[in-house]
């Protein structure tokens, strides 16, 4: 069963189409990598999935239930969780402070309880920054759990991005463009972090304009180009498809 | 972060051991301990303030309104109903949040920033005016005279000793209930739309839900403010709705330190202080705050409190002389004068 999927899905931008008539489906337990040259739609279709953009046309079906033009606060509620292409992080808390922040979802505790600090809310308390702690060990910055955000390596930022998105507890998260401003050892860390994500259930989105970077890990991947799509299949067949040469290199002289 | 959240009310120590002195040992007539009392009542109008401004990051010049409507609501419910100042107390606060929720509703759902700040300041125009013209209700431009004080068991809090000290106390609560706020799961979701509303958004925040509660708790709070003013002045009138008070709780704000939790409490006191101070100047002493203003935003951009706490950390540390240099502090968001 599709956990996302578009029918028709448009966006104009003055009368010209971001995203023309998409047909994308996600499956269950994917990692589907949405790629495409830049300025192609990739990023727009995100927002549109994730309620940041209204659609001008077609819906987005989530979960077998319509959920065009939802806000983003109640996607995210039903486990529709994104993170930015430029990084985006609250940067003047620690590392810390940024998963806790961003436990809101999964924080248990009460208005009464925090006034009063009872008993109770300091277990809850104690519970959530273990939980912060095992996320933090989980992307690689448990030893960067006191520094301030913005102190972070780019590499870094990316991966509290992610420790962030985690503690939404996402069935589905939307990854856009996460490799950007990251070296080769960073982006294959990075990657593996993404395969381990979806061994532990969690469906991917992964927008990536950098084609060899993401062959390796989709499990299936749709092209698109000037708001359209050109091509879905499989990395090797993508990587073989005339369409996408042409779109990613122009066409070749006399062909 | 921790430091701050956690050590935020109990670094105000000092400030209340002062506090407690003051009408015993400086401030012995009655004149003077009435200065104490607008202190207190200028704190908690500055920390409600401040709670738009340090906390959401937000501005709204419709603040004096929702501090003179919870006067006027208390005082009203007070001559024309007999009903007692000790519900006034709570329904002021109760009103003004209720008009808050509204007009918060209204404008959060589409402004921020400097928007905000000017639909809040029609409203505050609006408001000033009708408190102005509707002379049935409001008594007009004279106000309501002859507001009764509080009492306790057939004594009523007259003199302004007591007031003080009760009002103390309430500041304190409020204070103590501020701090604690901030590491609620309420006051964590405003604290992150305020660093960064697309990303509170993306992990399940209801931005403007939370913003417009928080809005209305800070005009509850001003509203309560409004009715200590109303039951120790024992008058209300439409100017109490205008923008001068608006700018003692921005001075207060501003001088004192944004986003401190002690410092409007400061920024208060030393506005009342100087006052006092240059009382003769009449009008021109606001030529005089305009100044010292500009000179604190551009010299101590971070307000008075966090300069004294930084001198006071250094002089409790003893490392007066490391290699600290003043200025390399890093200022979020401004180049400025940071040496690194």
């Amino acid at each position: 069963m599709a956990l996302v999927e578009t029918i028709g899905l448009t966006r104009l931008f003055g009368g010209l189409s971001a995203v023309d008539r998409l047909e994308l489906r996600v499956g269950e337990g994917e990692i589907m990598g949405l790629i495409g040259p830049n300025g192609s739609g990739k990023t727009t279709v995100l927002n549109l999935i994730t309620g940041f953009l209204k659609p001008t046309g077609g819906s987005v079906i989530y979960e077998g239930e319509e959920v065009t033009g939802a806000r983003p606060d109640e996607l995210a509620r039903r486990g529709l969780v994104r993170t930015f292409q430029i990084t985006t992080l609250f940067e003047d808390l620690s590392v810390r402070d940024n998963v806790l922040h961003g436990s809101h979802l999964t924080n248990p505790t009460s208005l009464v309880g925090a006034l009063t600090r009872s008993r109770r809310y300091r277990r809850q308390c104690a519970e959530m920054e273990e939980r912060a702690r095992e996320l933090l060990a989980f992307v690689g910055l448990e030893q960067r759990i006191d520094a301030v955000a913005r102190d972070l390596s780019a590499g870094e930022h990316r991966y509290l991005e992610i420790a962030i998105a985690l503690a939404a507890n996402p069935k589905m998260l939307l990854l856009d463009e996460p490799a950007t401003g990251l070296n080769p050892e960073e982006a294959a860390y990075l990657m593996d972090l993404i395969r381990t994500l979806r061994s532990n259930g969690v469906t991917v989105l992964l927008v990536e304009h950098n084609m060899r970077l993401i062959t390796n890990i989709c499990t299936r991947i749709t092209v698109l180009n000037f708001g359209a799509k050109i091509a879905e299949g499989s990395p090797e067949e993508i990587v073989d498809n005339e369409d996408v040469v042409t779109a990613y290199l122009g066409k070749r002289r006399g062909a | 972060m921790r430091l701050r959240n956690s050590a935020g009310f109990w670094f105000g120590g000092p400030v209340l051991v002062v506090a407690l002195g003051m009408p015993v040992f400086l401030f012995t007539n009655s004149y003077n301990r009435g200065l104490l009392v607008l202190i207190v009542i200028y704190a908690i109008g500055g920390l409600s303030l401040d709670y738009i401004m340090g906390e959401m990051g937000q501005f709204s010049f419709g603040h004096a309104a929702f501090w003179g409507f919870g006067a006027y609501v208390s005082a009203k419910l007070a001559l024309d109903l007999g009903i007692s100042p000790w519900i006034g107390f709570l329904a002021a606060p109760l009103a003004a949040g209720l008009v808050g929720l509204l007009i918060g509703y209204i404008a959060l759902r589409r402004t921020r920033g400097l928007e905000l700040a000017i639909v809040t300041l029609g409203f505050g125009v609006l408001a000033w005016t009708v408190a102005l013209r509707w002379r049935p209700v409001t008594g007009g431009p004279s106000g309501l005279r002859q507001v009764p004080p509080p009492g306790i068991l057939g004594w009523e809090l007259r003199s302004e000793l007591s007031y003080y000290y009760f009002a103390l106390l309430v500041l304190l609560v409020i204070v103590f209930l501020l701090s604690r706020l901030r590491q609620s799961r309420f006051g964590r979701a405003v604290r992150s739309i305020h660093e960064n509303e697309d990303l509170a958004k993306s992990i399940g925040v209801s931005a403007t839900r939370y913003y417009v509660l928080a809005f209305s708790f800070a005009c509850a709070l001003v509203g309560f403010s409004g009715a200590l003013y109303a039951h120790h002045f024992r008058f209300v009138n439409p100017n109490l709705l205008g923008l001068q008070y608006m700018f003692i709780f921005l001075i207060a704000v501003l001088v004192g330190g944004t986003g401190t939790l002690w410092g409007p409490v400061l920024g208060a006191a030393l506005f009342v202080l100087v006052s006092e101070w240059l009382r003769a100047l009449q009008e021109y002493r606001f030529v005089i705050f305009g100044v010292v203003l500009l000179l604190v935003v551009l010299f101590m951009p971070g307000g008075v409190f966090p300069a004294l706490r930084k001198m006071a950390r250094r002089v409790v540390a003893g490392d007066r002389k490391l290699r600290d240099v003043p200025g390399a502090i890093r200022q979020p968001g401004t180049g400025g004068s940071g040496v690194e």
